[in-house]
């Protein structure tokens, strides 16, 4: 077969410009902020609802109230009942979902532009009126229960759990999942539900987020028709500063029978306005995050132990984890874990190459315009701004901020944010067959855990 | 009702070409599809369509082992391929000023991937794609249910029988040589299409694809397709047990039914949203919400094209509740349905969720350009994309009946039942 006539790569082209959309934001008398983004070409409407009742607003003997009021919202209003509410939802084309994290809660839906209107008055009133009933509540309740059942069953998820059980001091609400354990949801009353759905959503926190083919005084003007005179809504988030349970250790979690091991390293991380933000997130690509990241390519492109290998920071309101995961077959397991801690180990030795640099940066920069192609991206890049206060210049200067990240920042962010001293390394696989090879491995104090 | 502006050219040596222009966003789609899946593959190969899909990325003459994710990454595009039963695909999304990389990419490996292959890069994505197959389906709750599925609805004579995964055995078995045959089979430029959606000039886009794939040699020997005729209906009841580490029952009901494109998927389409889409959906709100007998519920018919497609549900049972209670449930709510038709509030409520959920799908410039390589590759017909939802909102509540009436009937069904297992289970080699 003859060559290509063009062996040399394309010059690129002149890049067009690329502006994130401009919003509008304006605050109700009840304190509910509204923002509009017009986006004018799209064919689709998305209004989101966020309000400060994420898990960070619960008490811990309540752990996974936020999740249940947030679930139950959708069983329908005083008005209508889960079935016609849903009904009336779906015949609109609209699929309500309301849910929660750490750090808010959001009940948010996507129409088309004619029934925008339609869907926020049904939204409105599925917030301010919610029916809350007992036999829904105790279904969604059974339903949770028999979802962390089916957690735990699947390794990965059960790799998720364990490792941020066993990262962080049982002081620290993170060490469990934002949406409760098996204890505190068994525990779980209709009243709690009730209590913390009085308490927290309300327009006192809340943002009504409305992105797509409409124009601010139309979003404001429904914002006011439906939620003007809504009251209420404190401010719900405890504040605490995340603690680790332990320095550098191994823990297996058996599970038998199992052909691959899922491994997790790592420890505490960064909260969502720190000043490393931008290096953590180049840091955590050239780690993990990109196909041609240290770890992917060690672990699967040249080792083949795995599909696929990750890493990075999930930033909350509070230090969240920083972690790297792979899934690998049960007889590499402690080979593929040194790996993994060795390149992680590694990356504080020297700064990257410019090469490396910028691949990675060049790639966070230029991806830019495609997380925004469709409203519902354009709609969550307006989330953390409402949630965590960043600044209105935000998405206009984030390029730049990218862009400004250096090969020595990037070593100093790793000398100060990973910390080989600290690791976590976590394992859930046939501990019969990787308990000796991993004490040979010798990578630190090891223990085997029950999953639970 | 969708718009999408289509023109399609066909070069000289076969290739298919679809554009669709969009500037709303400085972004633009190369996608690829390979009229080749693991419906092709030989006996004692089965895995290879997407094995082969793997080395598509190991370099080509000009572009190094990694280099093709990097380029694109770098460039600021996002990139992947995946290999089904009918077909293999492979897309990139880019800074429209990028666009002309994508297509040189794509070109370079079609017309030179060979020189670049080695034993050693085959041995490296053959222990990946192992490790996939561990991943996706021996270590994951219910993870065979599809392979399980496929292996009973169609004989063994019949190349849907077998995953597309493949099983270990083949893979492990694949070789340099098979890379070779493969390539110089199914590889060619008048078994592709290739589509260009979003932002780019038309003239200048028809030009580099010109430059870069008119090169390159047509297949004058591509062998016919496969023989996937198949009868209708299976003929019997079928039934499988299957003792898992999982907490929860889970039922599986698949039904052979007519091929993708055909009205019958269309009225089925139809009947599996009445039954499955959406919180008002019978399967909801009668087994979840009402009796509380399943934790969730799923239907979806399989959109491919090969003699027959399955029609599948499954429903997980809540603690306490027994797999024949589940079943039995199930079962009578698909006879129910067959036997009177969806109600004309039904019909309404998955026609505007079927007209939301196209208008979303279709924001994404990679979806829109993937479907157009579909209608192209499956039907010849891009111009399908603008037409699916009239012919799905054509659907009546007659047809529907109709159409369960003939498909989704005991003798031409599958039962599936994963039970959770007392002792660990023993993987499969």
């Amino acid at each position: 077969m003859p060559a290509t006539v063009n062996p040399l790569r394309p010059v690129a082209g002149a890049p067009r410009p690329y502006h994130f959309p401009d919003f509008h934001r304006h605050q109700l008398a009840n304190g509910l902020t509204v923002w509009t983004v017009r986006v004018p070409s799209a064919a689709v409407v998305n209004v989101h609802l966020l309000v400060d009742a994420g898990a960070a607003a619960e008490d811990e003997a309540h752990a996974g109230v936020a999740a249940l009021t947030a679930q139950l919202l959708v069983t329908g209003t005083r008005r209508l009942d889960a079935g016609a509410f849903a009904e009336a939802t779906e015949r609109l084309g609209i699929e309500v979902s309301s849910e929660s994290s750490w750090d808010s809660a959001r009940a948010a839906f996507q129409s088309l532009p004619e029934h925008a209107d339609d869907g926020i008055a049904l939204l409105a009133e599925m917030v301010r009126e919610p029916r809350l009933d007992e036999g829904e509540f105790d279904r969604l309740k059974a339903e949770r229960l028999a979802d962390i059942l089916q957690a735990r069953a699947d390794p990965g998820r059960l790799a998720d759990e364990m490792f941020l059980h066993h990262l962080f001091d049982a002081s620290t609400p993170y060490g469990r999942l934002s949406a409760g354990t098996p204890e505190t949801v068994g525990a779980l009353t209709l009243q709690d539900v009730r209590t913390f759905q009085a308490t927290h959503w309300g327009p006192g926190t809340a943002h009504l987020i409305v992105a797509g083919p409409v124009e601010p005084d139309m979003a404001v003007q429904a914002a006011e028709r439906y939620l003007g005179d809504w009251t209420g809504g404190r401010p719900g988030h405890r504040t605490f500063t995340p603690k680790a349970a332990g320095a550098r250790r191994v823990i297996i979690i058996d599970r038998p029978g199992s052909v691959q091991s899922e491994l997790r390293v790592g420890h505490l991380g960064i909260d969502r306005r720190s000043p490393r933000y931008f290096p953590a997130m180049v840091l955590g690509a050239i780690l993990g995050g990109v196909f041609g990241s240290r770890l992917n390519l060690r672990l699967r492109e040249e080792l083949g132990y795995t599909y696929g290998a990750r890493a990075g920071f999930d930033p909350r309101r509070a230090p969240g984890p920083f972690s790297a995961a792979a899934a690998v077959q049960t007889e590499v397991t402690a080979d593929a874990l040194k790996e993994m801690v060795d390149l992680l180990t590694r990356v504080r030795d020297a700064a990257p190459e410019e090469s490396e640099l910028h691949e990675v940066r060049d790639y966070l920069v230029g991806v830019f315009p495609l997380r925004f192609e469709t409203t519902g991206g354009v709609a969550i890049a307006m989330e953390p701004l409402a949630v965590f206060g960043l600044a209105d210049d935000y998405w206009q200067t984030y390029r730049q901020h990218l862009e400004a990240v250096q090969a020595d920042d990037i070593l100093s962010a790793a000398r100060d944010l990973v910390m080989p001293d600290q690791f976590l390394m976590l394992a859930v696989g046939d501990a019969s067959k990787i308990r000796s090879a991993l004490e040979a491995a010798n990578l630190g104090p090891m223990e085997l855990a029950q999953a639970d | 009702m969708p718009d999408i502006p289509i023109e399609r050219h066909r070069l000289d040596n076969g290739l298919r070409v679809v554009l669709s222009h969009d500037d709303s966003a400085p972004i633009v789609a190369v996608n690829l599809w390979y009229d080749v899946g693991s419906k092709h593959e030989k006996p004692g190969r089965t895995g290879f369509a997407h094995l082969f899909e793997h080395m598509m990325f190991q370099g080509s003459e000009h572009v190094d082992k990694g280099e093709h994710f990097a380029l694109v990454q770098q460039a600021g595009g996002t990139l992947n391929a995946s290999t089904w039963l009918d077909r293999t695909n492979y897309f990139e999304t880019l800074p429209s000023h990028e666009l002309e990389l994508g297509l040189w990419l794509e070109s370079d490996r079609l017309a030179s991937l060979l020189p670049a292959m080695t034993q050693e890069k085959l041995d490296n994505q053959r222990e990946v794609v192992k490790n996939e197959r561990r991943w996706s389906v021996d270590n994951q709750p219910y993870g065979t249910w599809d392979e399980r599925i496929q292996a009973k609805i169609f004989p063994e004579s019949h190349t849907y029988h077998h995953p597309t995964i493949g099983s270990m055995e083949d893979l492990n078995a694949a070789s340099l040589e098979d890379v070779g045959e493969f390539f110089a089979t199914y590889y060619a430029p008048n078994n592709a299409v290739l589509t260009v959606a979003g932002d780019f000039d038309r003239d200048a886009a028809l030009a580099m694809v010109e430059r870069h794939f008119g090169p390159i040699p047509a297949n004058d020997n591509l062998p016919p397709p496969p023989d996937m005729s198949i009868s209708p209906l299976i003929g019997e009841a079928l039934r499988e047990e299957v003792a898992d580490r999982v907490p929860l029952p889970r039922i599986y009901v698949a039904y052979r039914m007519p091929i993708f494109g055909s009205d019958a998927f269309d009225d089925l389409s139809v009947a599996s949203d009445i039954l499955g889409v959406g919180r008002a959906s019978r399967l909801y709100s009668r087994l979840v919400r009402e009796r509380q007998l399943a934790q969730d519920v799923s239907v979806f018919p399989f959109p491919i094209v090969g003699g027959a497609s399955m029609f599948t549900l499954w429903a997980t049972a809540k603690p306490g509740v027994g797999a024949d209670q589940l079943e039995t449930a199930l079962l009578a709510e698909i006879d129910q349905l067959a036997a009177e038709g969806p109600t004309a509030v039904e019909l309404e409520r998955i026609a505007n969720l079927h007209a939301a959920a196209v208008e979303s799908s279709l924001e994404r410039i990679a979806e829109r350009a993937d479907r157009l390589s579909m209608y192209a590759c499956l039907f010849d017909q891009p111009e399908r994309i603008n037409t699916e939802v009239s012919r799905y909102l054509a659907v009546d509540a007659d047809r529907v009946r109709r159409a369960m009436a003939d498909t989704l009937r005991p003798d031409n069904r599958l039962v599936l039942t994963y039970l959770p297992a007392e002792a660990p289970v023993e993987e499969a080699a």
